[in-house]
């Protein structure tokens, strides 16, 4: 999980154009990261294809924080 | 009636990005259309166009620019050095105050076709989302208010080539009924791509090389590329803060010719009839008018009906008025050209010095008109006004003076 949380981290730093130190288990996606509608629907289809998931509609867009994320996509890696 | 100044400029075109670099080149009568060179353009009959190369696009993110089609990019560049020029600091302002008008004719038409070309090729998963906010016409009018938080009046106007003049127009309005203190107006075009280019070819006026204005010879206008912002105020708000003012909009006219859904009509009587009204407007005589920056589209029908407009306004005192088309030099930049010839017009008044129509070889008789041809002239000029034309006879008619 801590090398998924590491990558997880790098991923979102690059997808954001944020440093690493801004993505937090805590940060919350909307108010946080300001992350909007739009910005949802390609980190769907860019964490598909960055750890090779399939994710459903809605899987991800509702989740609040990165934390989340990071436990779906840990799921999903088994 | 509130007196409208132009305080602030800003240019992003082939010629030059940033005001300085844009006069200096094009005062030269130099050409700034080359090989289109972003796509492979040779099956079309056009190849050339005015392209902008790499620019700076200052504080903008990566995660914003990967948002945006390039017309909106370039317009927020253009933007920043307007407001900078006219040492305006928008969070110093009232935002309800202020408003965005912004011309434009195709949309962010790089962005779409590519996200309709993987739509097609990979399906919904192959679609940026963004294309959703970045494609259509007022993306960049959206873009620039979320940026400065403008939350005042603004409109976005798609009237063909004479949409950014239209929307200079509007914003004239505004500050002239007292409705906004500050006005952002201009035009930004993109249509250096594939399928735009596809859409003026079809059109029919596109030129196979060579953008020769008001000459026997023409065959069609050359596509360009930019974006250009004035900064419009009250007078008297410009004069006490003592910004330098580059002159007036003193007038605006419009008209539709309802004669074509392509071309304007045969003896460009509704291009006159916007000329006069632009006159009437500043309360202008022909008489007054030093110089006549003109559309200059390069088709025999858009050059003669001109010509004839012009005639039929000015009269005799036509023959004595230099009539140019800086655009030959750099291309028709579509909805943005109007804001493009309103800089030119203004840096003109300012410096004395009017700008060329190039490529000019063969006269015409039936234009027979001062074109300044090839060779800047030096010559003061007070009062000037700029013409667009749009596809299926849309005229608009700015009137500026020095100040």
């Amino acid at each position: 999980m801590a090398n998924i949380e590491e990558r997880l981290q790098d991923f979102f730093a690059r997808f954001l154009d944020l440093s690493p130190a801004e993505i937090t288990p805590q940060a919350n996606l909307r108010d946080d990261l300001k992350m909007d509608s739009t910005e949802m629907v390609e980190l769907v289809v860019a964490l598909e294809k960055e750890f090779n998931i399939r994710l459903k509609d809605g899987e991800i867009t509702n989740r609040n924080c990165v934390g989340d994320v990071l436990k779906t996509v840990g799921e999903k890696l088994g | 009636m509130k007196e409208v100044a132009v305080t602030g400029v800003g240019i992003v075109a082939p010629p030059g990005v940033g005001k300085e670099g844009f006069w200096q080149n094009i005062r030269e009568g130099k050409s700034f259309v080359s090989p289109i060179t972003r796509f492979d353009a040779s099956a079309y009959p056009s190849q050339v166009a005015g392209q902008v190369k790499e620019f700076d696009t200052g504080n903008l993110s990566p995660r914003l620019l990967k948002k945006m089609d390039r017309f909106s990019v370039m317009a927020l560049v253009a933007t920043e050095q307007a407001l900078k020029d006219a040492g305006i600091d928008l969070a110093k302002e009232d935002p309800y105050s202020v408003g965005v008008f912004l011309g434009n004719t195709l949309g962010g038409w790089l962005y779409a076709e590519t996200e309709l070309r993987d739509l097609y090729q990979e399906g919904r998963n192959g679609v940026s989302p963004y294309n959703a906010s970045a494609w259509f016409a007022a993306a960049p009018q959206g873009q620039i208010s979320i940026c400065y938080g403008i939350k005042g009046y603004s409109k976005t106007v798609v009237a063909d080539r004479a949409g950014a003049l239209m929307a200079v127009g509007c914003a004239v309005r505004e500050i002239r009924n007292n409705k906004a203190a500050i006005a952002l107006a201009g035009g930004t075009e993109a249509p250096v791509t594939p399928y735009a280019l596809l859409c003026c070819t079809t059109e029919g006026s596109l030129s196979r090389g060579t953008y020769r204005p008001f000459d026997k010879e023409r065959d069609g206008f050359v596509i360009g590329e930019g974006a250009a912002i004035v900064i419009l105020e009250d007078m008297d708000s410009a004069r006490s803060r003592g910004t330098t003012v580059y002159g007036s909009i003193t007038g605006f006219g419009t008209s539709c010719d309802g004669a074509n859904r392509i071309t304007s009509d045969q003896d460009g009587k509704g291009l006159a009839r916007a000329i006069k009204a632009a006159l009437d407007n500043a309360g202008y005589q022909p008489g007054d008018i030093d110089y006549i920056c003109a559309d200059g589209a390069a088709t025999e029908l858009g050059d003669v009906s001109e010509t004839k407009a012009i005639k039929a306004v000015f009269g005799d005192y036509a023959a004595e008025i230099p009539v140019s088309a800086p655009k030959s030099m750099f291309g028709h930049l579509l909805g943005a050209s109007g804001a493009v010839d309103l800089v030119g017009t203004l840096l003109t008044m300012q410096e004395g010095v009017i700008l060329p129509t190039i490529n000019y070889r063969t006269e015409d008789p039936e234009c027979n008109l001062d074109y300044v041809p090839n060779k800047s002239r030096s010559k003061e000029v007070n009062r000037a006004i700029v013409i667009s034309r749009g596809r299926g006879g849309i005229n608009a008619v700015l009137a500026v003076e020095r100040s």
